[in-house]
């Protein structure tokens, strides 16, 4: 298939490891899948030091379980990636080490204190849910049957994200106090989550028109802001006064991008950003510590099927 | 030789298990699979697996998540107040109806 056939079939879920597709076509898809998969990677290492934070043992729990599906959200899109042909599960993560893998803005940030915890889990995940949400209707069939999983768990992470802000927000007036101040800090970025406005978005156009992406970044910005800002009022959060956000007429919202910081966002794209370094690293290294893990069960299963003879032998 | 027949009925759709078919080898497997399979029921796809291929682990032999409750893993289990995201009440309703038959079960 060339590409002009490509766009001519694009629609939902369309296109499967049985069809012949352009290298553009591949490479794209690769790209922002691969993106994905880091996303939830390295969103799942930033949570997870706050299993030990957690102030209760039902947080403690719900976070834990919240952190696993992460990673398992990240295996999964891995192999819808993988499945495109174009890298390999291990090319993938090795790239993701050694800081050539790129990954969502907020992800690069520290999460420094629990108050913290409620901007990732309810905003950041909300802005993801609407995203893959949309993407149940990509066009490459193994992305598509990756989200609706990850759709399904989701639904128990924004939750259980705005119960901490919920609790947060009803205690005592130092806690919502310090909520707001965190707030103020991560607005602007959970706005930049969806990226550059259209004008400048490089990859849209061709993603759009094969079907990978549904739904462009203003639009999903909007309905980001649609939902999620009544919902911030609603637990007494003040938005910020910038970036300014407008209200249409038609009771919808409208960002002044040039308001937010464009080069701390593209600094961040290229993993220069030094709190996204450190991440990066900090993940290399504990992938690094359980090495011996993985050569276990490598060892383990070469053993079993009878082909290595055992140390007792 | 068994092998066992996924079909697929619309584009997109998930290849699920429907039967076995008899056949000496992989095509003469496809062709059953095709008339015993797809031609009543819509059908876009059909895979043919053998069956020694298959490995299978039931619930003697390991303890499947989904039995014991664990509630705090359910959107279920939190109150929030206003209007949630339209895929925020669709996972929710998903994650209800599990809950409902992990009940049944």
């Amino acid at each position: 298939m060339n590409v002009g056939a490509v766009k001519e079939r694009a629609g939902p879920r369309e296109f499967s490891p049985a069809d012949d597709l352009p290298q553009e076509y591949r490479e794209a898809a690769t790209r922002m899948i691969e993106f994905h998969a880091n996303s939830e990677i390295m969103g799942a290492y930033l949570e997870r030091p706050f299993i030990r934070q957690a102030p209760s043992i039902d947080r403690k729990l719900a976070f834990s379980a919240k952190v696993q599906d992460e990673i398992g959200h990240g295996q999964l899109l891995y192999r819808a990636a993988e499945s495109l042909g174009v890298k390999t599960r291990e090319e993938m993560l090795d790239d993701l080490a050694n800081g050539d893998g790129k990954f969502l803005n907020c992800f690069h940030y520290p999460l420094k204190s629990w108050v913290e915890v409620p901007m990732i889990s309810f905003f950041v995940d909300g802005a993801a849910m609407r995203r893959q949400a949309t993407l149940r209707r990509t066009s490459w069939e193994p992305y598509a049957h990756a989200m609706d999983k990850v759709c399904f768990e989701e639904g128990f992470h924004v939750k259980h994200g705005e119960d901490i802000l919920k609790e947060l927000m009803t205690g005592s007036q130092k806690e919502q106090q310090m909520t707001q101040e965190a707030f103020e800090e991560w607005w602007p970025r959970i706005i930049q989550f969806f990226g550059p406005t259209d004008d400048d978005s490089t990859h849209h156009d061709f993603a759009s028109s094969v079907g990978l992406k549904q739904k462009s970044n203003d639009d999903l910005r909007n309905a980001f802001l649609d939902q999620y800002i009544p919902k911030a009022e609603k637990y007494g959060l003040e938005i910020p006064d910038e970036p300014r956000i407008r209200e249409r007429d038609d009771g919808t919202y409208k960002v002044e991008e040039g308001d937010l910081d464009w080069d701390e966002f593209f600094t961040i794209a290229k993993n220069e950003y030094e709190p996204g370094v450190g991440q990066i690293n900090g993940r290399k290294h504990a992938q690094e510590a359980v090495q011996w893990v993985r050569d276990t069960i490598e060892t383990d299963t070469t053993a079993a099927s009878g082909h290595a003879p055992q140390a007792a032998d | 030789m068994i092998w066992e027949v996924f079909r697929q009925e619309k584009t997109g759709g998930y290849h699920t298990h429907c039967g076995n078919v008899h056949a000496p080898d992989r095509e003469m497997a496809q062709q059953y699979a095709a008339i015993q399979h797809g031609r009543r029921k819509p059908t876009n796809s059909i895979w043919v697996v053998p069956r020694d291929e298959i490995g299978e682990i039931n619930d003697d032999e390991v303890a499947f998540g989904g039995t014991t409750d664990r509630s705090y893993r359910w959107a279920t289990a939190y109150n929030t107040t206003g209007e949630d995201a339209s895929e925020v009440v669709e996972s929710e309703d998903e994650q209800a109806d599990a809950e409902k038959r992990r009940g049944e079960a």
